[in-house]
């Protein structure tokens, strides 16, 4: 086996898929850090055993997994400094790069989905999954991935229309 | 789909935050890292292909099998002092000896005697015979028994249990009247 540090084209897919892979992970973690430290942790995992992207799916369902995993662990982290949080304002980073105010409207509206369908419209529109490796990753049909996908899109276009 | 179409290009549009730098790096370290683990993989499976030992068992067994030993010396000892006693259920003397030859052993492996058993589950009366030229006849019974003995570690919890089927043969003076 050769020595895996080696392989530096873990550079050019870590930089194409990274910040799809970060906006996915931030749908279960607030911050930007805890979603750096679930990504590194699953392209690690995954890049030891596959050594290509080829089969992306795995690397998103294990970013959900460690995703999940965080959120259990973090509980009663969570739960200790929610007393000193409170009366501080919470620091929301920004899950997007937007340039003007309409971008920023967009951002808002994606925000602001149900987690079930915004996941599965962060997998198809920022990482490029087919609806078979949404369902493969979230565990559910592709069926319901392409109905919640519309949904999504059904949703973001009725909080853009004007009141 | 193709109504959404439109949505869709202005969602693209929409560029997810990098990530930092530092993540790279720490991505970089972590891979590098697995080196030191691909070799430590390659050992655990050269060591796994070698005949492995459990040697906390091994070491066990071997304990086990020298109380073992030591108890059938102290079984032939109480035959060569044999009485008429019959289905007795642990002896005071022998548990006494017992204790005294845990009390040799090092302090972790000590284990203590807490009860034993000495079941007669056959008894065949052989007849009189004159044993040694004796002009007295006695009366040969045979016993066939199963010890079993048991002890504790009273640190560990742990238990430990023989059982061993043993012969005993009884001679008993009859006494014409």
């Amino acid at each position: 086996m050769e020595p895996i540090a080696s392989h530096e084209n873990w550079r050019n897919c870590f930089s194409e898929v990274a910040p799809g892979l970060l906006l996915f992970a931030r749908q279960w973690v607030q911050s930007a850090a805890d979603a750096e430290d679930i990504v590194q942790e699953a392209f690690v995992k995954f890049w030891r055993r596959n050594h290509n992207i080829d089969n992306r799916g795995l690397l998103y369902a294990a970013v959900r997994s460690i995703a999940l995993d965080f959120i259990r662990r973090d509980k009663r982290r969570t739960r200790r400094e929610a007393t000193v949080l409170a009366e501080a304002e919470p620091a929301i980073e920004p899950y997007f790069e937007s340039e003007d105010d309409t971008q920023s409207a967009l951002a808002a509206a994606v925000d602001s989905l149900p987690r079930d369908q915004r996941e599965v419209l962060v997998l198809k529109i920022w990482n490029d999954l087919t609806f078979g490796e949404i369902a493969g990753t979230l565990g559910i049909s592709q069926n319901t991935a392409a109905s919640r996908y519309r949904y999504a899109l059904i949703n973001l276009r009725k909080s853009l229309q004007p009141q | 789909m193709n109504d959404f179409s439109e949505l869709e290009n202005e969602l693209r549009k929409l560029r997810p935050a990098r990530p930092s730098p530092v993540l790279f790096e720490r991505v970089g370290e972590a891979l590098s890292n697995c080196t030191a683990s691909v070799s430590d993989a390659k050992w655990a499976r050269w060591r796994l292909r070698r005949p492995s030992y459990n040697w906390w068992s091994l070491g066990f067994s071997v304990a086990a099998a020298a109380i073992v030993v030591l108890f059938a010396v102290i079984s032939l000892e109480r035959q060569h002092e044999s009485d008429t006693t019959v289905g007795q259920s642990s002896p005071a003397s022998e548990m006494r000896r017992d204790a005294r030859a845990t009390e040799r052993l090092p302090v972790t492996s000590r284990f203590v005697p807490t009860g034993g058993t000495n079941v007669v589950y056959n008894a065949r009366d052989e007849g009189l015979h004159f044993a040694g030229g004796s002009e007295r006849p006695v009366r040969r019974v045979r016993y066939n028994t199963k010890q079993t003995w048991r002890w504790r570690n009273p640190e560990t919890g742990a238990s430990l249990r023989v059982s061993y089927p043993s012969e005993e043969i009884v001679l008993i003076p009859v006494s014409g009247q």
